[in-house]
């Protein structure tokens, strides 16, 4: 899925790939959104960590628990006040909370 | 209705529960034990804070973008999503349009969306909001 094709999902702000490390590699932002290039950087940054945290603790709670269900991990999503990024692999997509789809942002980003 | 309650009346929650965020007490309700939902509490609290953290480099980098404060996150695992909104958890089967039915409950009771009218009537119809709403 290219970039625009993920700024056509419900509120999208912005669209963004990043390398593993989370070195933010092509963006896409929506006019008049307050979002910056630098802020889309940090937030692949953050997102690498956080899938990286998850899939850790999804490892360690099945081991743990025996219950399955969680692994391999489809994505992670970080809800803030007034939009949401929501990430899987190597691509990430910003949504406004009012309009998101949460269920169609993830399900776009595996497609993908 | 407590949200528990409320979530827990949503076919497809596997076990939804709150926790101090002092991270001592917890309660819940589904299919967890007792040592699996105290896990659960330390697991989401170290991640709620975790990314509130995050979320304050974001704003050093750019004030007001609509970040702060973090009302959230997701774990979207192959079958089972993890949801935290403030202080409350829910496992969730990952099924058609129940992600989307539980954040919308989720944030209503304990986000800061008390000026979305709707979201909020969402929050107090209770159990299955589409099948209420339509």
């Amino acid at each position: 899925m290219n970039l625009q094709k993920m700024m056509d999902l419900p509120g999208a702000l912005a669209a963004f790939t990043y390398s593993d490390k989370g070195d933010l590699q092509s963006h896409v932002l929506r006019e008049g959104t307050e979002l910056t290039p630098q802020v889309l950087d940090l937030l692949a940054r953050s997102c690498v960590a956080n899938l990286a945290i998850a899939g850790m603790e999804a490892r360690g709670w099945e081991a743990v628990t025996g219950q399955g269900g969680f692994q391999p991990l489809k994505g992670f999503s970080m809800v803030g006040l007034e939009w949401s990024v929501v990430v899987d692999g190597n691509r990430g997509v910003v949504v406004k909370n009012r309009d998101a789809d949460y269920e169609a942002t993830f399900n776009a980003l595996q497609a993908a | 209705m407590h949200i528990v309650k409320q979530l827990m009346a949503i076919p497809g929650v596997v076990a939804a529960g709150e926790y101090a965020y002092r991270g001592d007490r917890f309660s819940y309700e589904g299919a967890l034990t007792d040592e699996f939902a105290r896990m659960a509490s330390i697991l989401c609290r170290a991640n709620t804070l975790s990314v509130n953290m995050q979320s304050e480099i974001f704003d050093s980098f750019a004030e007001n973008i609509g970040c702060r404060p973090v009302q959230g996150w997701i774990v979207r695992g192959s079958q089972i999503t993890i949801c935290a909104v403030g202080n409350y958890f829910a496992f969730i089967e990952n099924r058609d349009e129940l992600l989307n039915d539980v954040m919308t409950i989720m944030r209503a009771k304990v986000g800061d969306v008390q000026d979305d009218l709707l979201v909020n009537l969402y929050a107090r119809l209770g159990g299955d909001t589409k099948e209420a709403l339509y």
